[in-house]
């Protein structure tokens, strides 16, 4: 399945609108006006997570480049104040994006929609299975220390 | 850039921001001080209650308590009052904190979490706030205020990069610490910043380690220098009439991987034959008095000029540490000296006059070893720390509150062959905070240190792609305890150190056996693995 660069494109940006539209609207004006990554770390990470995702949801759909791109955000989303469910609703929130832009969507990409899907829960258990690892290493290192 | 969120918005925002409602959630906040800290200083209101308690069990007449500490304070510091009167709310220091970078929460704009004081300061202090109440931007005072201090208050680090912004100089870390004040006064306060104060206090140093364990300690680290180097190495301690005190923060002789730079200076002051001596007196150069109150602070920190006093010493120098310097460098000088029994500090191998620290005689270790260096009076060999790709990571309290900036980066371009500088809005003036510092530093607050440690991670994470950077040098003892966790979660594969660690690596010292291993036993590189046997060939 593939579409054209442009529309990815439009799918991308509307994509990313919905996605910072999750977070306080007094936050908006930073998240997606600054373009310095720098200055911005947050919003360059969803954006730039989000254009390569619609690209490769609508286009080659590599493996590799999903992944990394989902490690991202996801990495990101897992230690915002975020439920579990509201961190992920990006990924649902895509369906409704490309129904505004393409009509409804082929079989193909709703089984695609749910693959990543289910990449992205295995990354958000993954993440939080590493801080509550990091939590108890720093606990041992401290208890290590008081031992001594 | 999506069109439709970058148009002008008309409707107010979802909510008021005066809602002082907040949740708490396991994971993002520090737990309370335990009651036998708070006995241990003498503070008020010692019980057990934790944040997420509906009742924090508050003294009856609380209100009357913070009213009445507001009070005094903006009688006393006059910064205060002028902090709470002068904001224009220009929004420039809005998105320079690290924690709302992180976390996006509106209420970690460094101005809206002074107004959560601000708006308090207007309602009970100003006729405007008194007559007209919220019309004049003020608010009650009631526990669920209490409550979003203690949550925002204790989700800075009072690092000072939005002052750094600031056009009319508002030191927002300053209303953090009057903010953390007043809820000492009500025993708001927590455990991760009360237990090391209640042990510094007692003991000499955070961790509580008593005199024998301190020469335990040290005497392992000398022998262990002695093992790496093949010389002897003796750790002066409380000894009277030495030239140099030498304090350090306690992570150095305890923790990992601040213990490799403490063998950095052990085998520093043997090369250069420093008449130094440390105390299990002054065995912390840390304060977490900063973080609880001013009064704390200054407690703690007068063991240091005491300390030099008894032991008849010159002058002082100080390990690597953050907070540390900051209350040396802006308080110590007018909380507890003048030091006028000290000399001004001066190199005894290169005749340097720190002119810098001629109120304070107390010296940054970075300052005198770039000294050394700048001088020719090291022989270093970079190579053995060819490993390593660097970059350097500008701890806050020394680069803002003491503009150390040079010192650091002229060491560790002589002793490391490999090192990248980070974008330029994130280093310096501009560097970003771990997220962890100012006692937010605990493990039950990790999600919240990862928030705020985003930003660092990121630039971090930039090098790392870009260079193949693998190792973050930083000068700060709450850095490399907590950098490590930040790096692992965000950026895998960098490693963090002190900046004497790689100088003790690259240090040949006269007379020293075969180095064949780095401090942290890892093989040298094959180059300087042959260039220390020739040098050793030399030697003979």
């Amino acid at each position: 399945m593939s579409v054209s660069g442009a529309i990815a494109e439009i799918v991308a940006e509307r994509w990313i609108e919905r996605t910072l539209a999750s977070y306080p609207a007094e936050a908006h004006a930073l998240l997606c006006g600054e373009t310095d990554p720098f200055r911005n770390p947050a919003g360059h990470a969803i954006k730039q997570s989000l254009t390569t995702l619609a690209h490769e949801l609508l286009g080659e759909m590599e493996e590799s480049a999903i992944a990394t791109a989902l490690d991202a955000l996801v990495r990101l989303r897992a230690v915002q104040d975020f439920r579990p469910s509201d961190a992920l609703r990006f990924i649902f929130d895509l369906r409704d994006v490309v129904v505004e832009v393409i009509g409804a969507p082929p079989q193909a990409l709703e089984i695609r929609i749910d693959e990543m899907a289910l990449m992205a829960f295995d990354q958000y258990m993954a993440c939080r299975d590493q801080i509550a690892g990091l939590r108890e290493k720093e606990l041992r290192l401290r208890m290590q220390c008081a031992a001594k | 850039m999506p069109e439709t969120l970058v148009q002008i918005e008309l409707k107010p925002p979802h909510g008021d921001w005066r809602d002082s409602h907040v949740e708490f959630r396991k994971g993002s906040i520090c737990y309370s001080a335990a009651p036998k800290n708070l006995t241990a200083l003498g503070l008020p209101n010692p019980r057990a209650w934790q944040p997420l308690d509906k009742d924090w069990k508050l003294p009856p007449d609380w209100k009357r308590i913070i009213l009445d500490g507001m009070k005094e304070r903006l009688d006393k510091y006059r910064s205060f009052r002028l902090f709470m009167d002068i904001c224009v709310r220009c929004g420039a220091c809005a998105d320079k904190c690290h924690f709302y970078l992180g976390s996006s929460d509106p209420k970690n704009m460094p101005v809206a979490r002074a107004e959560l004081m601000r708006s308090i300061y207007r309602r009970y202090f100003t006729l405007t706030g008194r007559i007209f109440g919220k019309l004049a931007g003020g608010r009650e005072l009631t526990e669920d205020v209490i409550k979003e201090w203690f949550y925002y208050f204790y989700q800075c680090t009072e690092c000072r990069r939005c002052s750094v912004f600031c056009p009319y100089g508002i030191d927002t870390a300053e209303i953090t610490m009057m903010g953390r004040e007043l809820l000492n006064l009500i025993g708001c306060n927590t455990n991760w910043v009360l237990e090391p104060a209640a042990n510094c206090f007692r003991v000499g140093n955070h961790l509580g380690i008593q005199p024998h364990g301190f020469k335990d300690s040290l005497d392992f680290a000398a022998d262990e220098a002695a093992e790496i180097t093949g010389l002897d190495f003796h750790v002066p301690i409380n000894r009277k009439g030495a030239e140099v005190l030498f304090v350090m923060p306690s992570a150095d002789y305890f923790g990992t991987p601040h213990y490799y730079t403490l063998l950095g200076y052990l085998m520093l002051f043997r090369e250069i034959g420093l008449d130094y001596t440390v105390s299990a007196y002054a065995s912390e150069g840390g304060n977490f008095g900063l973080f609880s109150s001013h009064e704390m602070m200054k407690r703690l920190n007068a063991k240091i000029y005491e300390e030099a006093k008894r032991l008849g010493v010159k002058w002082i120098l100080g390990g690597e540490c953050g907070h540390m310097w900051r209350v040396l460098h802006q308080y110590m000088d007018t909380m507890n000296g003048p030091a006028d029994f000290l000399g001004v500090p001066v190199s005894p191998l290169t005749g340097t006059v720190f002119e810098n620290a001629r109120s304070t005689k107390m010296v940054h270790i970075c300052e005198f070893t770039a000294d050394l260096i700048h001088h020719g009076k090291l022989k270093l060999d970079p190579r053995r720390n060819d490993r390593w790709i660097a970059t350097y990571h500008d701890s806050c309290n020394p680069a803002r509150a003491m503009g150390l900036l040079e010192e650091p980066r002229s060491i560790l371009r002589a002793v490391c062959r490999n090192f990248h500088e980070m974008p330029e809005n994130t280093i310096r003036e501009q560097t970003f905070c771990c997220g962890s510092g100012a006692g937010l530093g605990t493990d039950e607050n990790l999600e919240m240190r990862l928030r705020g440690g985003f930003p660092r991670a990121n630039a971090v994470k930039y090098v790392k792609q870009k260079h193949g950077v693998n190792l973050l040098t930083c000068i700060c003892a709450i850095d490399k305890a907590t950098l490590p966790t930040l790096l692992e979660y965000w950026v895998p594969g960098v490693e963090v150190a002190g900046v004497h660690e790689l100088v003790g690596n690259a240090l040949v010292m006269t007379g020293e056996k075969e180095r064949v291993a780095d401090l942290r036993g890892e093989p040298f590189p094959a180059e300087a693995y042959a260039a220390t046997t020739a040098n050793e060939a030399g030697h003979a």
